[in-house]
């Protein structure tokens, strides 16, 4: 069980997972074994809506850090989502087809979207955010969206 | 189903989301009224969640002995928990999101006006309410069928052999 970095605005509390990396979007990516898992932040996908469905790039697409890897549509929005890793999808959560509520349900885990290849992870770490780093750009994020309303 | 046994069958009470301003929410009573007006007048009932909040006791009353098909605008599921909470008795519960994801290409949009996506998904969301109206008519109309028979037999007073 990962720990988490933890706040509470308004009536919102979101949860930052310590054990992986982040870009300012908030789409994480966490080492296991040879693959980077991927997925969203919880204050990406609360502030995203329910989500109606979850596209990823099909495996075998190399993408570049910062390309397109997915688009979700939400009860809101459509959102392309920014690759924090570059490299190629190796495998596509199939979750993402029958069960795309799982976002919502569970990001930091049934909810990732993809695991890829990087190229060069120590290259990708010095562009991504660490969990604390994250934390208080979400949490400036968040107050801000509460004092716009 | 004959009149007559229409006239013993409790109406199927359709209480959908009162969202105001989200595009599900109308979703949700578009799809109602066009149960309740259009695709089953006779055997089902609209009650307005806004009613149930309100504690209006004709709209509880209304829940007495009928069962009751909710559609929800969102994950809160307002209309199925004020049911619930007003002793009704949910047989099916709906959610727009969950049928949206199976008619992918009408996506809704709009609020006080949705777009054609929006009427095309509140249609086909009607036809699966209807659907399981229709379900529930004819389990009533096996009931009563079933009671008027054994009515019938008891009167006639048969005698053995």
């Amino acid at each position: 069980m990962p720990d988490f970095l933890e706040t509470t605005i308004d009536k919102f509390t979101f949860k930052v997972s310590t054990d992986r990396y982040y870009n300012d979007e908030g789409v994480w990516a966490q080492v296991r074994a040879n693959r980077v898992r991927i997925g969203l932040s919880d204050f990406l996908q609360q502030r995203s809506g329910d989500v109606a469905f979850a596209e990823v790039k099909p495996e075998g697409t190399q993408v570049a850090y910062g390309d397109e890897i997915a688009v979700i549509e939400t009860i809101k929005v459509n959102i392309s989502l920014s690759s924090p890793v570059k490299g190629i999808v190796v495998k596509v959560n199939a979750a993402m087809e029958t069960a795309p509520e799982s976002i919502n349900q569970d990001p930091y885990g049934e909810g990732w979207l993809a695991e890829m290849e990087a190229d060069d992870w120590d290259a990708d770490l010095t562009r991504l955010l660490d969990p604390q780093a994250y934390f208080i750009i979400m949490k400036a994020e968040a107050e801000d969206d509460v004092k716009k309303g | 189903m004959t009149e007559n046994n229409q006239d013993n069958l409790q109406k199927v009470v359709i209480v959908p989301c009162s969202g105001i301003g989200k595009t599900y929410g109308t979703v949700s009573r578009e799809a109602a009224y066009d149960v309740t007006e259009d695709l089953r007048p006779d055997q089902t009932q609209l009650v307005a969640l806004s009613l149930l909040v309100l504690g209006d006791e004709s709209a509880r009353a209304s829940l007495v002995d009928s069962p009751a098909v909710t559609i929800d605008g969102c994950k809160l599921a307002c209309a199925t928990k004020m049911v619930q909470e007003c002793g009704g008795n949910v047989v099916k519960d709906f959610a727009v999101l969950d049928v949206y994801r199976r008619y992918k290409q009408f996506k809704p949009q709009g609020i006080a006006e949705l777009n054609a996506g929006g009427y095309k998904l509140a249609e086909a969301l009607a036809e699966e309410v209807a659907a399981v109206v229709d379900g529930l008519v004819d389990e009533q109309d096996t009931l009563v069928r079933d009671l008027l028979i054994r009515s019938d037999s008891s009167s006639e007073g048969g005698s053995y052999g």
